[in-house]
């Protein structure tokens, strides 16, 4: 297999995402229902999302597959239209198909 | 204090010889000169003291040291004294050696007792406690030591020196200062402005320098003071940053704690500091240096003086710094300051002082006297009504000294009540306390009233008057006072009157000559009021004075009762656009008056007058610091002038005590030297390179960011910068998201993928968007819109079809239109490979309804017409809501659907024939269409060839499926039908290779997307059929196609003739081989190439629906063939294009004839067929293409097209029924092969009749898929589409001539009796699985031998003549078609046809090769055509 994204990297930033999401789900919480009992829903809250190692590899090499997927066809699209560099416009034309594909 | 240091020390001390015995005796004579000073006046002062002194004399004898530590860490004075005559006492005894023991111990209880004293006078306790401990003294000397320098090591190199930054100019006076404050506590007294920053900066790095492991502390009395301080600080000497930290009190506790440990230098306010000493967290031990900004608050209980208090009480060593602008107001509390910090020197500096003055600018004062309002002066003398008779009955009781009330102020009577309170006159009874209390409470509400009154105007102390009259004492008192309720009536008449103040007037004068003498962009301006009321009233008073003006308030944090307050978060903001420029007034309040770097001002206006030296003293340092500046005073005549003149007059006396360092009027205190004397520090004058200040605060709230951008941004390339900086703003906020909206019309086709192939949900997507973006239906002619209304009822729309059909035949020029139209629609699909796709579907979808019915296959083609409607030259996307349909159906109805789109392309093509004229002429426009360059040119006639185009593109799909299932013919088909079957596939397998690039370009997407939808069912097959074919397979799948093409062109020819019911039959069961057919060439298709697989796959489905629709095996070899023949017809009719569809049209047209001419005339079919074969390879000749022939053809064409459309949906039917998936495939291929071994070997042998039908329909198919393989050249050359076979243009004209003609002979022969061809088809088809109704299959076999043979002819032709369109024009086949045409069908049939046609597939064959090895483009053409006809032999190969 071809040299995947680190998975350390990709789990940094599944966790940051998972971070903020929490986050954004305590301050919801908090905001929906302050009253709540807190004892029921702290220890949950608290722990943190985790992903062992190889559901990280294997969401490295999905993310790389992503990535270079809408890269080169992005890179079609630039190509077709004469521009040497991909820009976020030729991105955008593939985007809503890439992503359906995925 | 607590610590045990004192007794042991005095031993270790004698032992320890390294003691530095001269530096005590300097530090004790210092320090006895100090006592001695001090002690003198201190005693005369505090008498209280004086009996402490007097005991301590007793105890003597102690180490100096000890005394020392004493000193530092007894705040209280009294300890003076009695150090001043211990240390002598010490000093000789350190001379002398001796050192008595029990001296420590007593010491201790000195000591103990002074420190006590200051708190409780709790002295004997203390003292026995100490005495208990004394007795322990062994740690000695050594810890003496360490305690004396502290706990922190220094570092002895950077002892040697201390450093003096010169990157600001040096000035003398901060040298002296810092020199001095280096080695002793100092406070220093610099008037505002003048660098006292800059010297607790320097203090600070050189105890940063000397002790590597101490912790600095700077301690500032607000938090925007230490945020300012801390960057002031860095930037005059550049302490390292990642040393520094600020706490306040925003830091958590914890979080300080972790700072504590692990930075060096503190930022703090003196709050957080006194905390974290209780707390223990502070690291006291390792403090070496205290600087504390604003000294002059450090009175009472402040947290400076409770901070050091607890440091001394540790005891810990550590330099004091302390930092005022203003010491204090008077001598007391100046000494107050200094006993409550330990200062032990006074460095004062006034702005009249040489050294401070060439650094001071001109900072004028001026005094404005107001006077007071009539109003003001009115109210004013009503209050003082109101006050004189208590002023009168507490002067009387004696409490009040002061009799006059005019003179009394708030706190004269503060202090009086406090007064009052400690000691009441003897002879006042108790019961009176009470109401002496209230007397005092009311008149200091009045005075303070008053004082409002004079200073801030009427509207303040109105409120407050109606304040205080709500509740309270004052209001029980006062509420029924008819002169104050008098007076309150008048200040509110003088309210509502909206006469302003005299001062604010005033205020706005000076304000309004300020900003014209000053530009007021630049120029700045702070008003200060104390008073928090006048402060909005002022705000009121700016709002209407102009637009120069642009005022906004600074107050302090607590919220007042009717005020709010501004959070410091504001008080920030308002101070960033004071900067900025934002506000050129701020108004304040006593907050903007200390230490806050509010940038240079040029006015100051002191609302009120009558405030402490110390405050106006701040206030004025807010201007004149580096440039002039100009204070102006408001003072209000009366009372307030008095006192701002009275509190002058103090300052100055004041200063007066401040000079000579304050040895005259002060107390001072011994204080530690930092620095072993063995180090003498030489000043050293250093540039230091100071680091960019990076606000830490900032970091927080940013998460890094800046910091680490940098990083990152360091590792890519400026480019790489740019573009992240234009898509990733810094500002999170504007972060470039990609939209999926910008690009709608990319949506409506599938993008190309690179590995990752569209899914299921993106082929509804791309459905959706066409749907959305769908062209309207504009219905070029009525037809279509029968074909519209048929397609919604399947059943119902068979009679409807046939109607429209009908309809169609009478009105020949409307069908033709509605034909050209359904052409158009289909050309455009093919165009746009992803509409042809859809629009196949589409058909396929119809067909998969009308394989049901006959009718319904009709209605679909219809449908499909509909869905494609476009004008004339517009590339329109079928209709979304076949595609439901196609959807709900699916696989059968993929299928059939797609042969059914194909028989509607070939019907179409037909009917364009019909239209002889027209359709030849469009046809050589659909040629140029083909190009892409007569689209334009002619509007409906370039449609048709467009949509001819189209079409070809689609029969090319087909032929590349058919491609694919020409290896299950060979497999299964015998040696005739092998023979037949290759000529079939090898004209297949040229249109299907030819097709296949394009198509599998093209399709692929969609292909993929068919697979996903539930195609992939039907890939087994393919994959069957895969493994042998390939493109010898696909060859054998063109074959298959041809057949089907075939098996359509019957089914047209029934069509036309709908009379023929059992033609109709025939149609459907050839549909249901046509399906099958196109099933396996799905199939087939998905094996060579992704593209081909959709195709394949739908066919697949269809295939497996036959198959279940299918009973026996036979049906399935029928149904294989047909699908084939369907798949043939596709990919031919895809490949062809217009050349293909032309053939393809002619070839159903052919069948047609022969069909319809079996059940009716065969002789008109094969007119028909014959002309369209003419027409279609004039068509194909094109441009040489004769005219004459075409028109003749043309006639015939119509009812051609008739015919088709008929055959198309009959022969949808006919390929549900033999529905086998892979039975049908292999059966199907096996039975091409058959087919065509049969139709090359029978055809000629068997009923000739009957051969020829078969043949004439496969011989169509065969043409067809010669004009498809013709067509793929043509495509190349004439055909832009096909582009690959653009080249063979001629040649693929030729072939389709060729093919036309064999058609047409087909044809011919198939008038003779198409029932019997028919049967000849089912014969040959069923000769395996007999099955008459097949007969179909047989004519596509036979077609295919035919259009083989005719290929074969054509290639012989060509290579015979490379003028291509002399070859077709020359053509024998040509002529033979033409004669054909011209001629009786059957005639023509009977004549050679099938053997002629034989032959010349054998022919072809070889000339294929040889052409294949020609490198001529349309020769090359031919000679795929010809391998495929070959191909047989291939097919036989691959078998």
């Amino acid at each position: 297999m071809e040299t995947s994204f680190d998975s350390d990297l990709i789990g940094e930033i599944f966790k940051r995402i998972w971070r903020r999401r929490a986050a954004e789900r305590e301050r919801n919480e908090v905001t929906e229902a302050p009253d709540t009992e807190v004892g029921v829903g702290t220890p949950k809250k608290s722990r943190p999302t985790l992903a062992n190692a190889k559901a990280l590899k294997l969401s490295s090499e999905l993310l790389r597959l992503f990535v270079t997927e809408a890269v080169q066809r992005a890179a079609m699209i630039a190509d077709a239209e004469g521009a040497s560099t991909i820009e976020a416009t030729h991105l955008e034309r593939i985007l809503p198909q890439l992503l359906l594909d995925f | 204090m607590a610590s045990s240091s004192s007794t042991p020390l005095h031993i270790v001390d004698q032992d320890n010889d390294e003691f530095d015995w001269e530096a005590a005796v300097r530090e004790i004579d210092v320090a006895c000169a100090q006592t001695t000073t001090s002690s003198t006046n201190y005693c005369a002062n505090n008498g209280s003291n004086h009996v402490i002194n007097g005991k301590i004399p007793t105890y003597t004898s102690s180490n100096p040291r000890i005394q020392e530590t004493h000193k530092k860490s007894v705040p209280n004075q009294s300890n003076f004294a009695y150090f001043a005559s211990s240390s002598r006492q010490l000093t000789l005894d350190r001379f002398i050696g001796i050192v008595p023991r029990n001296s420590n111990g007593h010491q201790r209880e000195k000591h103990c007792n002074g420190f006590l004293k200051n708190k409780n006078n709790n002295f004997n306790s203390n003292c026995q406690i100490n005495v208990g401990n004394s007795g322990e003294g062994q740690k000695g000397q050594a810890e003496d030591e360490e305690e004396n320098v502290g706990f922190v090591k220094i570092d002895p190199e950077a002892a040697k020196t201390w450093i003096y930054p010169v990157n600001i100019p040096l000035r003398d006076y901060q040298l002296n200062i810092t020199r001095t404050a280096l080695f002793s506590n100092t406070l220093v007294a610099l008037p505002t402005g003048l660098g006292k920053t800059l010297i607790a900066a320097v203090v600070m790095y050189n105890y940063f320098r000397w002790f590597p492991e101490g912790k600095i502390v700077f301690a500032a009395p607000s938090r925007p003071l230490v945020l300012q301080q801390i960057e002031a600080c860095h930037n005059v000497v550049g302490i390292p940053q990642e040393w520094t930290i600020d706490l306040t009190g925003q830091t958590s506790p914890t979080r300080r704690a972790d700072h504590w440990r692990s930075k060096r230098v503190f930022f703090v306010t003196p709050q957080v500091l006194e905390k974290d000493i209780y707390s223990g967290s502070c690291l006291v031990k390792h403090l070496v240096c205290l600087v504390v900004d604003e000294a002059h608050r450090a009175t009472g209980n402040y947290s400076y003086c409770v901070a050091v208090r607890e440091l001394m009480a540790v005891p810990v060593q550590l330099r004091v710094l302390a930092l005022t602008a203003t010491p204090g107001s008077k001598q007391q509390t100046i000494q107050h300051v200094i006993d409550n910090l330990q200062i032990s020197r006074l460095e004062y500096r006034s702005e009249s002082d040489p050294d401070v003055i060439p650094y001071v600018h001109d900072r004028k004062i001026e005094l404005i006297e107001v006077a007071m309002g009539n109003d003001a002066v009115e109210i004013n003398n009503l209050i003082l009504e109101v006050i004189r008779p208590y002023v009168a009955r507490l002067s009387a009781i004696g409490v009040l000294k002061n009799r006059d009330c005019q003179t009394l102020s708030p706190c004269d009577l503060l202090n009086s009540r406090d007064k009052f309170r400690e000691a009441p006159p003897e002879n006042l009874p108790h019961i009176k306390y009470g109401e002496v209390e209230g007397y005092f409470g009311v008149l200091i509400t009045l005075y303070h009233i008053r004082k409002l009154l004079s200073s801030h105007g009427i509207k303040p102390a109105f409120e407050m008057l109606a304040e205080k009259l709500q509740q309270g004492s004052f209001a029980r008192f006062m509420s029924r006072n008819e002169v104050l309720l008098k007076a309150k009536l008048l200040m509110q008449q003088s309210i509502s009157h909206g006469a302003p103040s005299p001062k604010l007037s005033k205020l706005l004068e000076v304000l309004v000559d300020h900003f014209k003498m000053k530009d007021p962009l630049e120029s700045r301006v702070i008003i200060f009021s104390n008073f928090r009321g006048s402060v909005r009233d002022i705000m009121n008073a700016l709002k209407d004075i102009g637009e120069f003006v642009k005022a906004t308030e600074f107050v302090g944090q607590t919220s007042g009762k009717a005020l709010k307050g501004q959070s410091q978060k504001v008080q920030q903001a308002v101070l960033q656009k004071f900067r900025a420029g934002g506000y050129n007034v701020i108004v304040a309040t006593s907050i903007g008056e200390e230490g806050l770097d509010i940038m240079e001002v040029d006015l100051v206006i002191c609302f009120d007058a009558n405030i402490s030296p110390l405050r106006m003293i701040q206030r004025m340092g807010r201007t004149g610091r580096k440039h002039e500046g100009r204070v102006v005073v408001l003072a209000c005549e009366g009372s307030e002038l008095k006192g701002y003149m009275r509190k002058q007059a103090n300052s100055k006396a004041i200063k007066k005590h401040m000079r000579n360092g304050g040895a005259n009027s002060f107390q001072f205190h011994s204080s530690p030297r930092m620095i072993p004397h063995v180090f003498k520090p030489e000043v050293q004058f250093v540039e230091l390179s100071i680091e960019q200040f990076v606000p830490r605060v900032k970091k927080v709230n940013d998460d890094d960011q800046p910091i680490q951008s940098p990083a990152y941004k360091a590792k890519l390339t400026d480019a790489e910068n740019d573009l992240l900086s234009k898509y990733f703003s810094t500002t999170r906020e504007n972060t470039w998201k990609p939209s999926l909206i910008a690009f709608p019309h990319f949506q409506a086709f599938p993008s190309r993928v690179h590995k990752v192939l569209h899914s299921f949900r993106t082929g509804i997507l791309i459905d959706a968007m066409q749907c959305l973006q769908g062209l309207p239906f504009s219905t070029c002619s009525t037809a279509v819109k029968v074909e519209d209304s048929a397609s919604p009822e399947p059943c119902s729309a068979s009679e409807a079809l046939v109607q429209c059909n009908g309809k169609i035949k009478e009105t020949s020029t409307s069908g033709d239109f509605p034909i050209e139209d359904c052409i158009r629609e289909v050309s455009l699909a093919s165009l746009e490979p992803k509409e042809d796709l859809r629009t196949r579907e589409d058909s396929y979808a119809l067909g998969s309804q009308g394989s049901q019915c006959k009718n319904l296959v009709h209605s679909f083609l219809f449908s499909s017409g509909l869905i494609s409607v476009d004008d004339l030259g517009t590339v329109q996307v079928l209709s979304v809501s076949q595609f439901p349909v196609k959807e709900v159906l699916l696989s059968k109805i993929m299928t059939t659907g797609r042969a059914a789109p194909f028989y509607h392309l070939k019907q179409n093509i037909a009917c364009i024939d019909a239209s002889t004229d027209v359709c030849e002429e469009r046809v050589g426009n659909a040629k140029d269409d083909s190009m892409s360059q007569i689209r334009s040119s002619q509007d409906d006639k370039d449609c048709a060839f467009k949509l001819n185009s189209c079409n070809a593109s689609g029969e090319k799909t087909l032929g590349e499926i058919i491609l694919e299932t020409p290896i299950p013919k060979p497999m299964s088909d015998g040696g005739e039908s092998i023979n037949n079957s290759p000529e079939d596939r090898a004209p297949m397998l040229f249109a299907a290779e030819a097709n296949d690039d394009p198509m599998d370009v093209e399709f692929s997407p969609r292909l993929t997307n068919f697979m996903e939808s539930g195609i992939v069912p039907e890939s087994p097959i393919s994959s069957s059929g895969m493994p042998e074919i390939q493109r010898d397979d696909i060859m054998v799948p063109d074959l298959v196609s041809t057949p089907m093409v075939h098996a359509q062109s019957v089914v047209k020819y029934l069509g036309q003739n709908e009379i023929n019911v059992t033609s109709s039959l025939t149609n459907d069961i050839s549909a249901k081989q046509m399906k099958n057919s196109t099933p396996a060439s799905k199939f087939r298709t998905p094996t060579v190439d992704e593209c081909r697989s959709p195709f394949i796959k739908s066919p697949d489905i269809g295939f497996s629906k036959d198959w279940q629709l299918n009973p026996g095996g036979n049906s399935h070899g029928v149904k294989q063939r047909r699908k084939f023949k369907r798949l043939r017809k596709h990919g031919d009719l895809c490949r062809v294009k217009p050349q293909d569809c032309k053939e393809q049209t002619s070839g159903p047209t052919r069948n047609f004839t022969s069909s319809s001419v079996g059940a009716d005339d065969g002789q008109n079919h094969h007119h028909r067929g014959a002309k369209f074969i003419s027409n279609r390879a004039k068509l194909f000749v094109e441009d040489e293409a004769e005219v004459s022939l075409e028109v003749m053809v043309s006639s015939d064409e119509e009812d051609e097209q008739e015919d088709n459309s008929y055959e198309d949906s009959f022969i949808d039917d006919r390929i549900n029924p033999t529905a086998k998936s892979t039975q049908a495939e292999e059966s199907g291929i096996d039975m091409m092969a058959v087919y065509r071994r049969s139709l090359l070997s029978q055809s000629p042998l068997v009923g000739v009749a009957n051969f020829s039908e078969d043949f004439t329909p496969s011989s169509d198919v065969p043409r067809n898929e010669r004009a498809s393989t013709s067509g793929s050249e043509s495509h190349l050359v004439q055909k832009p589409e096909n582009g690959l076979e653009s080249t063979a243009r001629n040649s693929a004209s030729l072939h389709f001539n060729l093919d036309r003609v064999s058609s047409d002979a087909l044809l011919s022969r198939i008038t003779t009796s198409p029932k019997e061809q028919k049967s000849k088809m089912e014969n040959r088809k069923r000769k395996l699985f007999c099955k008459s109704g097949f007969l179909p299959v047989h004519n596509l076999e036979k077609e295919f031998f035919i259009g083989s043979v005719a290929s074969g002819h054509d290639s012989m032709l060509h290579e015979q003549t490379d003028k291509i369109q002399e070859n077709s024009k020359t053509f024998l086949d040509n002529d033979i078609t033409e004669n054909r045409n011209i001629f009786d069908d059957d005639q023509f049939y009977n004549a050679i046809d099938l053997d002629a046609i034989e032959e010349q597939a054998a022919k072809l064959i070889g000339f294929k090769t040889d052409y294949s090895k020609q490198n001529q483009v349309p020769i090359a053409e031919p000679v795929p055509v010809n391998p495929s006809l070959l191909g047989s032999p291939s097919f036989d190969l691959g078998i």
